[in-house]
């Protein structure tokens, strides 16, 4: 895992998971959504105070993309490797 | 300070300063937006879309505000006159490519005329309608689309009204294209809109929305996840459905798909004289 | 140049034409259908765009639309259109987009004497819409009159990047009159000031220049404007603060007021030796200009100012037009409106008002009726 400007970033080798932390507003609709159970709710906040997602299973990570597609805030998003 | 950077792959279509949204948690208009931006990104690389004639318009309430975050030309208007006001834009520069994005209440109440007569005419525009079943901006009044018996803040006793369908009053209209897709099934927003990108005349996309803070406080189901599972069990994909099958029930349940499609000249074609 | 005999109307949409209109949006009502039949017929010919809306709210907000396209766009209406189109004129006040709004006044109130004329609509003009704003008011007395203030009309909204409203009436309206047509280039034209090339980086699109007019950044040029009917800083964000709300309306209410030599004007007779001033405006002042020769036969020294812009008011011009008149007496076709703002600006002199009201053009005999007690 790493985290630059703002981003947290998790990969395996086929797909990388993108959170933008602060404009995450846990709606918690990317974990709800997700098909394989990837994202888990981050333990640290952000400035907003909300906890946004954290993609701790990113092993299981098949590169749907529906949490991308269910964001309402453009706070995640997924890249190939 | 908000985040600056261009980092999400919609990101160029956005004024990324003034993000996050004012959008609640777990507000739909939010995945709408998304979805119609991959649209129009895939228009725009592909060619068939030229960014700098895109407009987008939107009046007064919740999804009126989300044009404020594209960059693009927008404008934020009046209560319910989103439609004249790009019609003008349209009619003096019709190399415009006019989007109105409206709430239910800004676009089939106070707006209803200017959605009758913008559609009877055949006028070049996409109109979505983000439905969400309630007057959210305001608090949680009733909205022309609030089932009945449902209590709000202005009919404490329960909405003594049936809603408006408004796919089957724009269907019954001139328009080219009216589709209904859901919040819960975002590809098919984005289908729906890029398809109607390239139409002429009158493109009419309802979106049935997630508002977890005031229609869901309303009905008892204020949590985002809980009011996104259940308007996903409620809504059912038909293919190419009749106008009659418009349904849009919170009980018997939400039929989505694209009721209309024709290839009629748009009102502007017809003000040049173009016959088919 | 050429001349014709035309109707206040046919003047109205002649004017437009000569100042570079584009497009017109209405909804027909009476006294003014005839601008948009006129300009139905004869604005597409020039390459202009004449629609006719649902009602008079989708109509001014079809105009501003088209202003911001890029269009020099207007709309005319009577009182009861007016009265509709009251939320967009502040629309088109805070978005500063320029347009030309034409009020054919007709008796009212509500749906009233359609084809019959008033003055009643002064103050509606000015303080149609909620908030505060200027904007400026013209208010013709002849067919040419007419022609010349639409013209005016369009260049004010441009130069100021402001809605402005022409006051014409049923009189005027369908007054037939002989009437000086000039072509493009016989005539001053303004046109709004635009941003000087398309910006990669971001930029505050609201900002003002030296006049506090900012550039228009018109849709569809790249610009990416950002137009916000909300309370909105420099950059068209919305954001509520007082310092933000005074800048805004401030420099809004400052953009005309500045420009107030440009924007008011008036026209005054025999007020070198007046004694008593008779001020009146539009169609009435007709009659009043006859009323007043009719007076100095009869050794009244009277004098006369015609105000042609009705609003913002130079007060220093009215109040130093007519040095020695002791009297001021306004003559209108309403319950006396003008007359407030007269006993405002007349601090030293006696101010009374002469309403006439009368559905038809008030006659000589009607006003001298309404004049001769304060005499």
């Amino acid at each position: 895992m790493f985290s630059v400007g703002g981003v947290v970033s998790r990969s395996n080798n086929k797909f990388r998971v993108n959170v933008i932390v602060d404009r995450c507003k846990e709606c918690g609709l990317c974990i709800f959504i997700c098909p394989t159970k990837v994202l888990v709710r981050s333990g640290v906040m952000n400035r907003y105070g909300y906890y946004p997602p954290d993609p701790v299973f990113i092993d299981k990570c098949v590169g749907c993309k529906l949490c991308e597609y269910v964001c309402p805030d453009f706070a995640i998003f997924i890249e190939k490797v | 300070m908000a985040l600056a950077m261009h980092v999400h792959p919609l990101d160029k279509h956005l004024r990324v300063k003034r993000l996050p949204t004012i959008f609640c948690s777990g507000c739909g208009i939010g995945i709408a937006l998304s979805a119609m931006l991959r649209a129009l990104d895939k228009r725009i690389s592909e060619g068939s879309v030229n960014p700098n004639k895109v407009l987008w318009v939107s009046g007064i309430g919740c999804s009126g505000r989300a044009v404020l975050y594209l960059n693009y030309d927008v404008a934020h208007v009046l209560h319910g006159r989103a439609i004249p006001f790009a019609i003008g834009a349209v009619l003096a520069n019709p190399e415009l490519k006019a989007v109105v994005l409206g709430g239910d209440g800004d676009i089939a109440a106070i707006g209803g005329n200017h959605l009758i007569h913008a559609a009877k005419r055949n006028f070049d525009m996409v109109v979505v309608m983000i439905t969400n079943f309630i007057y959210a901006m305001t608090g949680g009044q009733v909205a022309p689309t609030t089932p009945y018996g449902v209590y709000t803040t202005t009919t404490p006793a329960g909405n003594p009204e049936y809603p408006l369908n408004v796919i089957k009053l724009v269907g019954a209209l001139n328009a080219n294209y009216v589709a209904r897709a859901s919040v819960t099934t975002p590809h098919l927003i984005e289908q729906y809109f890029y398809k109607a990108l390239a139409m002429r005349g009158f493109r009419f996309i309802e979106v049935v929305a997630t508002c977890p803070e005031m229609f869901g406080r309303h009905i008892g189901l204020r949590d985002s996840v809980e009011m996104f599972s259940e308007l996903k069990k409620r809504v059912v994909y038909r293919h190419r459905p009749s106008l009659e099958e418009a349904m849009i029930d919170w009980e018997k349940g939400i039929v989505i798909g694209e009721f209309v499609e024709r290839n009629n000249p748009s009102f502007i074609e017809l003000l040049r004289g173009v016959k088919k | 140049m050429r001349r014709a005999f035309a109707t206040g109307n046919f003047a109205v949409a002649e004017g437009a034409m000569t100042a570079g209109l584009r497009f017109y949006a209405g909804y027909p009502i009476t006294p003014s259908s005839e601008i948009f039949e006129y300009l139905a017929e004869e604005l597409p010919k020039r390459g202009g765009v004449v629609v006719q809306m649902e009602d008079e709210i989708a109509s001014i907000n079809a105009v501003i639309g088209a202003s911001w396209a890029g269009a020099k766009a207007m709309t005319a209406t009577s009182g009861p259109g007016f009265s509709l189109m009251a939320e967009a004129i502040g629309l088109a006040v805070i978005t500063e987009t320029p347009v030309v709004i034409v009020n054919v006044m007709r008796a009212g109130p509500s749906t009233g004497a359609p084809t019959k004329t008033s003055q009643s609509d002064v103050f509606q003009a000015r303080w149609a819409s909620h908030g505060d704003y200027i904007v400026p008011v013209y208010a013709p007395w002849s067919v040419q009159e007419a022609y010349d203030l639409t013209i005016k009309a369009f260049n004010t909204a441009e130069l100021l990047r402001t809605p402005v409203i022409l006051l014409s009436d049923a009189t005027i309206a369908h007054l037939w009159e002989s009437l000086t047509i000039y072509d493009r280039g016989e005539v001053e034209v303004i046109e709004r000031k635009i941003p000087k090339k398309v910006s990669d980086e971001p930029y505050p699109p609201h900002k003002p220049d030296e006049d506090l007019v900012p550039p228009m950044p018109i849709f569809g040029a790249g610009f990416k404007a950002l137009v916000e009917s909300l309370l909105h800083d420099e950059w068209g964000h919305y954001s509520p603060t007082n310092s933000v709300y005074h800048s805004l309306v401030k420099r809004l209410v400052d953009k005309v007021v500045k420009r107030l030599s440009y924007v008011y004007e008036q026209e005054t007779r025999f007020c070198e030796d007046a004694e008593v001033l008779l001020v009146s405006y539009g169609s009435t002042a007709r009659t009043v200009y006859l009323v007043i020769k009719e007076l100095r036969k009869r050794g009244v020294r009277a004098g006369f100012l015609r105000l042609k812009t009705l609003w913002p008011l130079d007060e220093e011009r009215i109040r130093s037009c007519c040095p020695n008149a002791k009297k001021v007496i306004v003559v209108e076709n309403n319950i006396g409106k003008i007359y407030m703002d007269m006993s405002r600006i007349f601090r030293n002199q006696d101010v009374f008002p002469a309403s006439v009201l009368s559905l038809e053009l008030p006659t000589p005999s009607e006003v001298l009726e309404a004049v001769e007690p304060w005499l």
